[in-house]
Order: structure tokens, then C-alpha cells, then sequence
């Protein structure tokens, strides 16, 4: 094991290489660059490919091409880049290819404040493409230690599902340096809870089954099985077809074989003081959680009853964690709020459901702490003339 | 030696796709012949080669219908894919796409430059039927100036890539492709020589090839759906470089013979990579 003053960027890069990742394809944007820039410099040392694309479409359409090929592959971007993923991505879920993506969220819209932490792209991660008919995974770490788990994490999940999945940090977590232990050895990455899927060869010459099976390995090219991918709909052979039947069970197998196996993904969440039934429950994802729990734990402190979920697996939305009565209140670094909507939808029916929104900073402990006591006294949130709750 | 197109279609082609699911009279199966005749020729084997489509007319119909391994990418990406692609496969393994002028010069040209200048070894056939047919024929880049087609009614007036001194040839050049040539599937051998020799070159190579399109652009444009009519029209178009008249559109043959002189782009990074591993402990 050996541990770094480092940054996110460093923590995913890391990450990656533990998990097989040999190809990287970015474009620079802040603030994922070093991503990028340590990829070009790491992947050539451990026999990797580093390439530079003329924009994000390009990158993600160019780590399709290595995933194709048998290699697992990874790109980085912040907002602005991953909208260009829209293209790429939509044929890597209707192709079922196996990629990973991290997202250092900053804000928006558009390229907006480009060295903030912002987090527009909730909904974004469960539709990244058009078309709608699949499901998506999504990976919400806190910290630069944890994003390094959670890009191995996504490796692990993306060979499985054979999909690509969305690593959702932000840019506190990538640029920011913090204390990271790197596992030196299989022995230390079984302790650090790091899984590996090896990449197989699908045999062909079908494409896939109408199954919700997982563990089928993706289709690649130049091993002379047949094999055939496209962005039209494809038949079981993988042949291109405009049947609504063939669809039908394109579609489920997209959906399903993600919802029918959510066991392997949902269950990571940070539970704090949620054992004596409190009152108030915060949630949220990212860096944000982390001035919550210390909210939460000084709430505590001052006998009120307030417990904090962190959300780690975005998406499949985990519904199951949202069965308990109380008041919640979701904090964003957005200002429209997003999470808060699926977090209604899945809370009890008569479940208060509020929302904190800020972005490009932090909310302070005091904010935290003035919209704790006034959700515990039945009173809105209101602050600086914004009525918060209009999300 | 010319083999007939059952010949090569039963070597090469799916059953399943054969015929060809393109309109009746469409062009696109004789630049079709043009290329398997020309892999046949160099005695590809099925194994040898992975093949790549795009959208439309060119894409959609010659998806799936290689025996091999076969893919198809979203509009105008299919360069980048390739490009990853390269990156991935052993370097005896040709990369054949197929492709359409709107999807190549059109959406996919960024990709299709840089594809050009990393020198990625790929033989990029644009099969143009002069604009997009498959939604119905609108203009295209490199259609005809003063066409009249479902989206310039009242005649083509924007410059495109072709005509007015421009030649989308001129830009591949300069972007870095090492082997660039025009043909029309009526110039038979010649046209599969020269296809030849764009398979062969180990780095970037692309075909222009005019084909015509009886459904939308003759019908439209030259008021005709017979084959034989529209096909005259781009043959007396047509000229053989350096025989140019002031009515020809395409100036066929090779524009551009640099095969081999630059650096292949995967073997580049295979070869930086391997140099950076002896000497960086990783």
C-alpha cells in the first residue's frame, strides 16, 4: 500500500489501471484535464493507449473502438464535454459495450463557471443519450479516495452489465488533494473491497439473447466470429431490423438485465443516524455529503433527531432506501433541484420533501444548521429572498 | 481476374443480405462489385478484413453484408470508431468502411480529417449518391451546384465541396491522407486497380466514388428514374484527370499516391509505447 497527497484526478487515474483500464481517450476540459494528462503519461508505462480526440464525441466513439477491440477503456470529462457523449453513448448502451465515464461536475449551463462544483447532471447520468428504452449505472463518490474505488467499481459493473457506466464526481473531488492509500498488490485490493471482472470474448455469431442475463461477454471485433454492431435495432444476430418485436426484446434486455440484477449495485449508500427512526433525514451525493454529515453529527450533538443518507449508486435509483416517514430534506449544489424529484417519488406518499440548493459552493454548516431548525418547527425554508422550496 | 459478382458474393457476402436491400437501380451495388473485387483480387480472406458502415443509403445497405466481423457507427462517427479500432487490432487486419458523402463530408468530416492526419490505416469508400437519399434527397456537400433537389427547390446556390475550384480531395490532402482516389464503378478495372492500391497503403486511404441514385436525385433533378439515363449523365461529367473539359464534375483516378511515406498512426503509438516502457519504470 502506498499513500499520496494527491489529487481526484490522480485517485481515478489510478483506479483505472488497477482495474485493466489500457485506453484512455479524453479532450482537455477543466476540471478533468489531469485526468487526461495523467492517463498520457501512466497508460504507456503498464502497455496502455493513450490518445488525444478532437472532441469528446470523438473520444468516447474512439474508446468505443478500443473496448471493440478487446481493451477495457475509459474517457474523463466535465459537463460540457459529456452532453458531447450523447452520440457515443447511446450506441455504447444499444451495442451493450463496456465502458467507463467519469463526469467532474462544475457548473452550468454550458460551460458556465468552469473551477466550481456544481452537480447539473443528475438526471443527465440516467439520460445520457435519446431514445429512452435502457437503464443506466451511475457511481456518486465523495471523496478522492473513494472515486478511485468507485472507477474500479465501474469497471467491475460495466464488464458485467456490458454497459458503459457513469463515475459522477465533481470538481472538489477531482482537483482537490487529499490523503489516498493506493493498493499495491491483489491482496490489498481484495481488502479495499476493489472486485475485477476480466474482459471475455463473446463468441458469436449472435449478438444477445432476449435474456435480463448479465455476464455474457460483449461483442468484439477482429477475432473472426461475425460478430455485428450497429446503432440500428438489432435483430439476435445482430443484424440491423425495423421489427417493433425485435425491439421489444432489445429494449428489455437493456432495462432489465440492469433492474433485475440491482442487488449488485444498489446497495451503496452511507447511512448515518438513521437508527432511532429520526425526524429529519438529509440526502445527498458528492462532495456536498460531506459538510451534511458534519451537520448531521453536530445536530446530534444538540439533541436534535436527524439522521443523513448519502446516495453512492445513483442510478437504478435506489427506491428501497426511501421507505421510512419522516421529513427529508435534499441538498444539491444545484439551484433547480433535481435529486429532490426522485427522491419524492420515492419517499412514503406523505413524506415532507424539501430542498437546499446552492452551487459553484459548499452550503455552509450554517445554512445546514438554520434549515435543520426550521424544517424541526414546521416552517419554510426560505434564504436571501429565494423561496427554496420552488424546485 | 474479373470474377462475377455470384462468385464474389458467395465468398464474401451474408446470404442473408444478398440481394441487396437498396433500391431498384441504385448505383451503390456496382461500387460495391468495385471494392470486392478488388479484396478478392488481393486475396483477402473473410478473416482479413473488419468492416465498418455508416448512416444512409451507402451505410444501411452494405451493413451486415461482409461475412466477417462487421459494425456500424452513429452518423459521421464511424472514423472515430475505426481510428479506436486500429488502435486495438493487430495491424494485419484491414479496416474496409463504406460510407456515404453526407455522413463523410458532412457530420463525420472533423473525424474523417483527423483520421487523415494521425494516417490511421483504414480504407474509407464514400459511395455518393450527390446528397441525402435515404430521408428523401436533400442537398448534400458535394452535390451539384444548381441541383434541385427536396431541400434547394429552387436550385443548389451554397458553394459545396465540389465545383467553383474547390475539391474535397484538396482538404484530405492537406489533412494528411496518403492515398486519395476518384472513380466512378463504370471505370471497371481501373477503378478496381486503384482500390487495390488503397487497400493496400498501410495508413489512411479513401475513394471517391459518384454513384447514381434513380430514386430521389434523378428523379428530382434530371426528371428521370432510369438507371442507364442518370448513370450518362455522371459519365458525361466525368473525366479522367488531366482530361478535364469545363463541364467536368469528377475528375477520376488517383489524386494523390503517398502511400507508405508517413508513419502509420497505431504502429506509431505501439512503437512510442513500447520505447517509453524500456526506458520508465512504470
Amino acid at each position: 500500500m502506498k499513500r499520496f497527497l494527491e489529487t481526484g484526478n490522480f485517485a481515478v487515474t489510478e483506479g483505472a489501471i488497477l482495474a485493466g483500464c489500457r485506453f484512455f481517450a479524453g479532450y482537455p476540459i477543466t476540471p478533468a484535464t489531469e485526468i487526461a494528462e495523467s492517463m498520457s503519461r501512466r497508460l504507456p508505462q503498464v502497455g496502455g493507449i493513450y490518445v488525444q480526440a478532437e472532441d469528446e464525441c470523438a473520444a468516447m466513439h474512439l474508446c468505443i473502438g478500443g473496448a471493440l477491440g478487446g481493451y477495457k477503456a475509459m474517457t474523463a470529462t466535465s459537463g460540457p464535454g459529456y452532453i458531447l457523449y450523447a452520440d457515443p453513448y447511446g450506441w455504447a448502451i444499444g451495442c451493450e459495450t463496456p465502458l467507463v465515464i467519469l463526469n467532474s461536475g462544475r457548473v452550468g449551463p454550458v460551460s458556465g463557471i468552469t473551477g466550481a462544483p456544481g452537480q447539473g447532471e443528475f438526471y443527465l447520468t440516467r439520460y445520457p443519450t435519446q431514445g429512452g428504452n435502457f437503464e443506466t449505472i451511475c457511481l456518486a463518490p465523495n471523496s478522492a479516495q473513494e472515486a478511485m474505488a468507485m472507477t474500479v467499481e465501474a469497471f467491475y459493473l460495466s464488464e458485467r452489465f456490458r454497459t458503459p457506466v457513469t463515475v459522477l464526481a465533481d470538481q472538489l473531488i477531482t482537483d482537490g488533494f487529499e490523503d489516498i492509500s493506493v493498493p499495491g498488490n491483489e491482496g490489498e485490493m481484495k481488502e479495499m473491497g476493489f472486485r475485477i471482472w476480466p474482459r471475455q470474448i463473446h463468441p458469436g455469431p449472435l449478438f444477445y439473447p432476449a435474456t435480463d442475463e448479465i455476464d455474457i461477454p460483449p461483442v468484439q471485433l477482429g477475432h473472426n466470429t461475425g460478430a455485428l454492431c450497429s446503432d440500428w435495432t438489432p435483430t439476435e444476430e445482430g443484424y440491423d431490423t425495423e421489427e417493433v418485436e425485435n425491439h421489444h426484446r432489445h429494449a428489455f434486455r437493456l432495462i432489465y438485465k440492469i433492474r433485475n440484477h440491482r442487488d449488485l449495485i444498489s446497495h451503496r449508500c452511507q447511512k448515518s443516524f438513521l437508527d432511532d427512526d429520526p425526524e429529519l433525514i438529509v440526502v445527498s451525493f458528492g462532495t456536498p455529503s460531506r459538510v451534511v454529515n458534519t451537520a448531521v453529527a453536530k445536530a446530534r450533538g444538540r439533541g436534535q433527531r436527524i439522521g443523513s443518507l448519502r446516495l453512492i449508486n445513483l442510478w437504478p435509483f435506489p427506491d428501497e432506501l426511501f421507505t421510512r416517514k419522516a421529513i427529508y430534506l435534499v441538498v444539491e449544489l444545484n439551484w433547480d433541484g433535481q435529486l429532490v424529484r426522485e427522491v419524492q417519488r420515492a419517499a412514503p406518499k406523505d413524506s415532507a420533501v424539501h430542498f437546499l440548493g446552492t452551487c459553484g459552493d459548499l452550503p455552509t454548516q450554517a445554512d445546514l444548521e438554520e434549515s435543520f431548525n426550521k424544517l424541526l418547527a414546521n416552517q419554510p425554508l426560505t434564504r436571501k429572498g429565494w423561496t427554496l422550496e420552488a424546485w | 481476374m474479373d470474377r462475377l459478382s455470384s462468385e464474389l458474393a458467395a465468398t464474401y457476402l451474408r446470404p442473408r443480405k444478398t440481394p441487396s436491400t437498396a433500391c431498384s437501380g441504385c448505383g451503390l451495388g456496382a461500387n460495391h462489385k468495385i471494392i470486392l473485387q478488388a479484396v478478392s483480387e488481393l486475396g483477402l480472406q473473410v478473416s482479413d478484413v473488419v468492416w465498418g458502415t455508416s448512416i444512409g443509403c451507402a451505410g444501411r445497405q452494405t451493413f451486415a453484408t461482409w461475412k466477417g466481423d462487421g459494425f456500424a457507427g452513429t452518423h459521421g462517427r464511424v472514423y472515430a470508431i475505426a481510428r479506436g479500432l486500429r488502435l486495438a487490432l493487430p495491424a494485419e487486419i484491414k479496416l474496409i468502411l463504406t460510407v456515404g458523402d453526407g455522413d463523410a463530408f458532412g457530420i463525420g468530416l472533423n473525424h474523417l480529417l483527423h483520421a487523415a492526419r494521425c494516417n490511421a490505416d483504414m480504407t474509407v469508400i464514400v459511395n455518393d449518391n450527390l446528397g441525402y437519399q435515404s430521408t428523401g434527397g436533400q442537398f448534400g456537400w458535394t452535390t451539384p451546384a444548381g441541383s434541385r433537389t427536396d431541400s434547394s427547390p429552387y436550385g443548389m446556390f451554397e458553394p459545396g465541396f465540389m465545383g467553383g475550384g474547390l475539391d474535397i480531395m484538396n482538404i484530405l490532402k492537406g489533412a494528411g491522407a496518403t492515398f486519395l482516389a476518384r472513380h466512378i464503378a463504370r471505370d471497371g478495372q481501373a477503378a478496381v486497380e486503384n482500390m487495390k492500391r488503397a487497400i493496400l497503403n498501410r495508413g489512411f486511404s479513401l475513394v471517391h466514388m459518384p454513384y447514381p441514385c434513380p430514386t430521389n436525385f434523378g428523379s428530382t433533378n434530371l426528371g428521370t428514374r432510369t438507371p442507364v439515363t442518370i448513370y450518362r449523365w455522371i459519365v458525361e461529367r466525368s473525366a479522367p484527370l488531366g482530361q478535364e473539359t469545363a463541364d467536368t464534375l469528377w475528375a477520376t483516378g488517383v489524386y494523390l499516391d503517398a502511400s507508405n511515406s508517413r508513419p502509420e498512426f497505431s504502429e506509431q503509438v505501439r512503437e512510442k509505447g513500447q520505447q517509453i516502457r524500456r526506458t520508465q519504470a512504470a
